[in-house]
């Protein structure tokens, strides 16, 4: 059969742009900052998730350049075969006892976290249950199990609690996952109550703390000090790639479960693990963590500053109570236009329209970074209440 | 792209129930007599004029009517200068054979759409001619609207057809309830299904990229489901399995090569046939002989309803000796969305209260993947 095996590329990707569904890249020609260089525009930054400014923090980048000095730029293998290094021990050690945990396991990022761990935890005469919001990474994750799935209402634990009920009778294993905190809206999942109910019908915990990790809880030591429920939790996963300024995923909880994990998450054993800069800046950033509370309440300060004079002006701001905090203007288009007329006034953040959101509740999402002065935040608030007023909104 | 869309007002819908007449079929002068006003012309209007306000430059719509009350009188109220009228009823006082007529013209046309107002009396007439050939969308103004065609409100059916000519919501099925007015209006419910439309939907979506979605269409969840359906059938081998009436089952069926009765209960049994379109007897003699069976269930209607409407052959007997255990409701996803609620109405109090207790359903909407559903009793 004749056929242009390649054609698909050019098709699908025209597909795309004719739909303005393709991605058009945004360039930083700075760091990732509180005001950055984008496109060639100075900005203040309010789409990075670098939320407590660590990836500039000159302890971190020091411990990185020093690490690389010392071990050099790559691993040179898995982790399983030669690529653990005294390094990555000592990160999962340090990170284990910061979190409450008797272990964790760092993993390449936090997709392969949840790509690679999920699959492994249910099979066939399992089932998963999920909140409806849940990450993508989380929902590939689960795509790739034999295991039966089921959804419950966002948040909703009366209604994760029919549906255990319904599965406890059916299935071996119940694993019920769920977000930390909800990237799109920034609430928080309810994990005391959720741990509660799965303790009952003898199900297993998963949350995604990859919002949370290095936000909430005293210090930022995640949802499960949050909530008070450290290593109640089976398995809390997060990242290095946001708060704590660097990147990777990673997993805490029993040493059964890391165990589990490292022999069986096939992105662990089948991807190089990091290099030496990465861990030494990992570990840098468990330290900042621990002996610097003044990031955490930075980022605190600001986030409660932002979200009370966005509400003043008459911007509804949903039910967020993290530093992500969604402007809620209504029509896509509307959220595109203010999008735009920020970025051209000196401020970065993005639309989230249809169908990431539903389709009355387009949004801008700023999420706030703990190296903002007051002034930024003024300047910012300034341009939201000029152009809320000019487009109607507020 | 112009989107071609027929468009036609029963001006006698919804005037029987003002007067307390449950319905207006054949009571036409009954109704006037007792003081009732029409009202669909005037929910036509409201509806036309809100569509217009959506307007953008994508809204293109070259209108077919009829003429006068029928509806070009209603859209030139509402500003629609140009106006193609296909139809003129003969007499003043206009009847369900004018609608039917009118709609035989739209189907000449090929429109893309059919917009009515009235309620399930006009959706019944308009199925009975154009049968699933061309998308309906109902303005709700009759005094029963059980059919699956119809918008929630004026304003929700304006926003859906404004959606439908931007290409935003996709085509599904839906089901015409067929209610015996005489019947009812002496306080008995004989509510069947009469067929399987083709409603507009919203689409079910996946993400595919971080930020962009896919919509996926009704039949690709539809063989989804199909594909749940045969683990469950193979799961389960020394059941009987019920299937129930509805599109979305009929499609299963015929995916999984069984002939399916639309809108009849049929028995399988390890995948082969043992009665179609059954009875409330056939279907008792079965479960005599196969003491495990299984039913599929899918809710019906506008109302949500997976027992005591459009199948009244599962009767409170059938439902006790097949379990509660035993039901598997299906749903497409967008099916869902306009049914948040399901709810059963099997005439039985000790059967219902059972149900209530249950509190919830869970609703297999894709491969090996379900959802809770509220589930409500006796309440229409």
């Amino acid at each position: 059969m004749e056929r242009d095996p390649s054609a698909f590329l050019k098709e699908e990707y025209e597909e795309l742009v004719k739909n303005n569904f393709d991605w058009k890249l945004r360039i930083l020609e700075t760091g990732s900052s509180p005001h950055s260089v984008v496109d060639g525009k100075e900005v203040i930054m309010l789409c990075s998730n670098n939320y407590l400014n660590l990836s500039n923090h000159p302890r971190i980048i020091k411990e990185a350049m020093d690490a690389a000095k010392k071990f050099g730029a790559g691993s040179g293998s898995v982790r399983a075969i030669a690529g653990t290094m005294k390094l990555h021990m000592e990160v999962e050690k340090r990170l284990a006892k910061f979190k409450g945990t008797e272990s964790s396991l760092i993993y390449q990022t936090g997709f392969a976290a949840n790509s690679g761990l999920i699959p492994q935890l249910a099979g066939k005469g399992d089932i998963i249950i999920s909140d409806e919001l849940n990450h993508g990474s989380i929902i590939d994750g689960v795509r790739l199990t034999k295991a039966d799935r089921a959804v419950y209402k966002h948040c909703d634990v009366g209604e994760l609690e029919k549906v255990l009920k319904d599965a406890d009778k059916k299935y071996k294993r119940i694993l019920v996952i769920t977000d930390g905190v909800f990237s799109m809206d920034g609430d928080i999942s309810p994990m005391d109550k959720i741990v509660d109910v799965a303790v009952e019908y003898g199900a297993m915990t998963y949350v995604d703390d990859a919002h949370g990790e290095g936000v909430i809880g005293p210090d930022g030591r995640g949802i499960g000090a949050h909530f008070g429920v450290e290593g109640k939790i089976d398995v809390e996963m997060g990242t290095f790639s946001k708060a704590y300024g660097v990147v990777g995923g990673l997993i805490a909880g029993s040493q059964d479960l890391v165990n589990f994990a490292l022999n069986k998450s096939r992105t662990w054993l089948l991807s190089g693990s990091h290099p030496p800069a990465v861990a030494g800046a990992q570990l840098a950033a468990i330290d900042v963590l621990e002996t610097e509370p003044e990031h955490v309440k930075n980022l605190w300060d600001n986030t409660k500053y932002f979200k009370k004079e966005l509400k003043n002006m008459g911007f509804d701001t949903g039910h967020s109570e993290t530093p992500i905090t969604p402007v809620i203007v209504g029509e896509s288009s509307k959220a595109k236009e203010l999008s735009n007329g920020l970025y051209d006034e000196g401020v970065f953040a993005l639309p989230i329209v249809f169908p990431m959101v539903a389709k009355d509740k387009a949004r801008i999402r700023t999420m706030m970074n703990a190296g903002l002065t007051k002034e930024d935040l003024n300047f910012a608030l300034e341009k939201f209440e000029k152009l809320g007023k000019s487009l109607k909104i507020i | 792209m112009v989107s071609k869309v027929g468009f036609v007002v029963n001006p006698i819908a919804g005037m029987g129930g003002k007067v307390g007449l449950k319905g207006t079929d054949g009571v036409v002068k009954k109704a006037l007599k007792l003081g009732a006003k029409p009202i669909a012309p005037k929910k036509a209007e409201e509806m036309i004029k809100e569509f217009l306000s959506y307007h953008t430059t994508k809204d293109k719509i070259q209108w077919f009517t009829c003429a006068g009350e029928m509806g070009s009188k209603e859209l030139t109220n509402a500003g629609i200068k140009e106006i193609n009228i296909l139809y003129t009823a003969p007499d003043k006082t206009t009847s369900s054979q004018d609608t039917k007529n009118a709609c035989k013209q739209f189907l000449k046309q090929n429109v893309d759409l059919i917009l009515f107002c009235g309620g399930d009396g006009t959706a019944r007439d308009i199925f009975s001619v154009v049968e699933n050939k061309t998308p309906l969308l109902g303005i709700p103004s009759g005094v029963k609207m059980h059919s699956g065609i119809f918008g929630i409100t004026t304003s929700a059916t304006a926003k859906m057809l404004h959606e439908f000519v931007n290409q935003t919501l996709t085509i599904g099925d839906a089901e015409i309830m067929d209610l015996d007015e005489d019947r009812y209006r002496n306080g008995e419910w004989n509510i069947r299904l009469f067929g399987i439309a083709k409603g507009i939907v919203e689409p079910t979506y996946v993400q595919v990229g971080k930020t962009s979605y896919e919509s996926v269409s009704d039949n690709e969840i539809k063989d989804e489901l199909a594909e749940h359906v045969v683990d469950e059938m193979e799961a389960h081998d020394g059941f009987l399995f019920l299937f129930g009436s509805g599109g979305t089952i009929d499609y299963i069926a015929n995916k999984i090569g069984i002939k399916n009765t639309l809108l009849g209960i049929d028995a399988i049994y390890k995948k082969k046939p043992m009665g179609t379109d059954l009875n409330e007897e056939g279907i008792l003699a079965l479960l005599n002989k196969y003491p495990k069976s299984k039913v599929i269930l899918s809710p019906i209607g506008a109302q949500g309803f997976i027992l005591g409407r459009g199948n009244l052959q599962l009767s409170p007997r059938v439902i006790k000796k097949i379990g509660l255990d035993n039901i598997i409701v299906i749903s497409t996803p967008s099916k869902l969305m306009s049914t948040p609620v399901l709810r059963v109405d099997t005439g039985d109090k000790i059967l219902d209260h059972q149900f209530m207790e249950k509190e919830f359903m869970m609703v297999v909407i894709g491969y090996r993947m379900s959802r809770v559903v509220k589930l409500q009793t006796n309440n229409f």
